[in-house]
């Protein structure tokens, strides 16, 4: 079934049978009190506003079928394949593999690292452990896509300018047509997050196509 | 730009002398997994004789062993897939169930090719030991859809040394790989193997046409007195 829908910088066309809902580093350690975000100093509510619009559009990809993937930032417990200048960057009291009242700070297996209750992924749901802010680096998410014959992304997330943006330019590369939800991505930075979803859709949609959930549900 | 190899200790090899350091090399053993040397396996599922594969346990222990003497870095690769087979390219499944062992049947040591089951498993002789790197990977190579590269550079690798099975498919095919990314590869030819031993001889010999092609060729006991001697 082709949809189309309305989107800057102009109608995003896409098959639903190939196309994917990438749900990227819903984490607690990027959304919950005690976790990495708010250890370096963010105020996490600017991020929580996505958590209902993500819900929704969650519950509509379900329903209609659609492959669901979810990300996951965060490293091995050895910290082997965590590049030394990730881990000094900030020059952080509570850094990457520091104990934090969630668990090691971004660590696989710990409860920081884990998807927010609000958002689990559901049997089925593949899960992508990502050591970086792009997706596709390291991962087996390309091969995921292609053996399902994906060829669009529909994006929501945290954070806008980083994992989201890096993710979306890895497979705009990669020739994926990319649709990001702007309610459902989020940043810590207001003016970051109106930035990034500038440059997506600027140059006739030089990385891809913005648009609202409530446009995309209307159509699904 | 370097003429030559840089390192401190030797291994003697064909066609040329493979030169290291222990710190900055790591020992690579690939697929060492009851799927593809053990009873009621993979390859053993699909008719093969086991024997040509299991021949190399013993050398990868001896070599093992020296290495953790050594201190040297140790990487373990897993071929599987995950549960849902979400990772599995339609051509290998299709072509898997074809010759009667397909990915994610049921088999007499759990599913096959599945990751957490009995026959994905690396076998008790070789298991990693606590703090040795595994690597799992859905295709042949060990770089592809892995986080290995990634490892490797963090940890100032540029030395590998492969062991594993089998020669002709993932043990070639991470070697390339790694030849391409401008790594220094030695295969160790005892402790490796193939499902087809002429296979293995002509995978041997493919890496040291042309001056070492992908790299240069030894064996465990050759390593090992370079190990201990350092």
């Amino acid at each position: 079934m082709a949809l189309q829908i309305p989107a800057e910088p102009y109608t995003f066309s896409c098959e639903l049978a190939r196309t994917a809902l990438l749900v990227i580093d819903m984490q607690r350690d990027f959304l919950e009190p005690g976790g990495f975000g708010e250890l370096l100093g963010n105020d996490v509510s600017e991020l929580r506003r996505v958590i209902a619009p993500t819900q929704r559009l969650l519950a509509a990809a379900r329903a209609r079928g659609m492959l669901v993937v979810h990300t996951r930032e965060g490293h091995r417990p050895d910290l082997s394949d965590c590049p030394p200048s990730k881990r000094a960057r900030g020059q952080l009291a509570v850094g990457i593999g520091d104990a934090g009242p969630l668990g090691r700070v971004l660590v696989r297996g710990e409860r920081g690292h884990d998807i927010i209750d609000d958002l689990a992924p559901l049997p089925g749901e593949p899960v992508i452990d990502k050591p970086g802010k792009g997706s596709f680096y390291a991962t087996d998410l390309h091969s995921i896509l292609a053996n399902r014959q994906i060829a669009s992304l529909i994006v929501a997330g945290v954070t806008t300018e980083v994992c989201v943006h890096t993710s979306v330019r890895e497979a705009n590369d990669r020739g994926y047509e990319c649709l990001v939800l702007e309610d459902c991505v989020g940043s810590y930075f207001p003016e970051f997050h109106a930035a990034a979803l500038k440059m997506i859709a600027a140059q006739g949609g030089i990385f891809g196509w913005v648009t609202t959930s409530e446009q995309l549900l209307g159509r699904l | 730009m370097t003429d030559t190899m840089v390192g401190s200790l030797v291994v003697p090899g064909d066609p040329y002398d493979y030169t290291f350091d222990i710190a900055t090399t790591a020992l690579l053993v690939i697929d060492m997994q009851t799927d593809f040397c053990g009873r009621g396996g993979y390859v053993d599922k699909m008719g093969y004789d086991i024997s040509l594969t299991a021949s190399a346990i013993e050398p990868i222990q001896i070599v093992l062993d020296a290495a953790r003497r050594a201190g040297m870095p140790i990487i373990h690769t897993r071929e599987g897939h995950r549960p849902d087979l979400s990772d599995c390219p339609p051509n290998k499944l299709w072509r898997s169930k074809r010759i009667g062992a397909g990915i994610g049947d049921a088999g007499p040591m759990g599913r096959i090719l599945v990751r957490g089951e009995p026959g994905w498993e690396i076998i008790p002789e070789l298991a990693p030991a606590p703090g040795e790197i595994v690597i799992d990977k859905p295709g042949k190579g060990s770089f592809y859809a892995t986080d290995l590269e990634l490892i490797l550079r963090r940890r100032g690798i540029t030395h590998l040394i492969l062991t594993g099975i089998t020669t002709d498919v993932c043990v070639h095919t991470t070697m390339r790989d790694a030849n391409d990314r401008g790594f220094e590869c030695l295969l160790l030819e005892d402790c490796t193997g193939a499902t087809d031993y002429g296979n293995h001889l002509s995978a041997i010999k493919m890496v040291k046409m042309q001056g070492g092609v992908f790299g240069t060729v030894s064996d465990a006991a050759k390593l090992v007195v370079a190990l201990d001697g350092a």
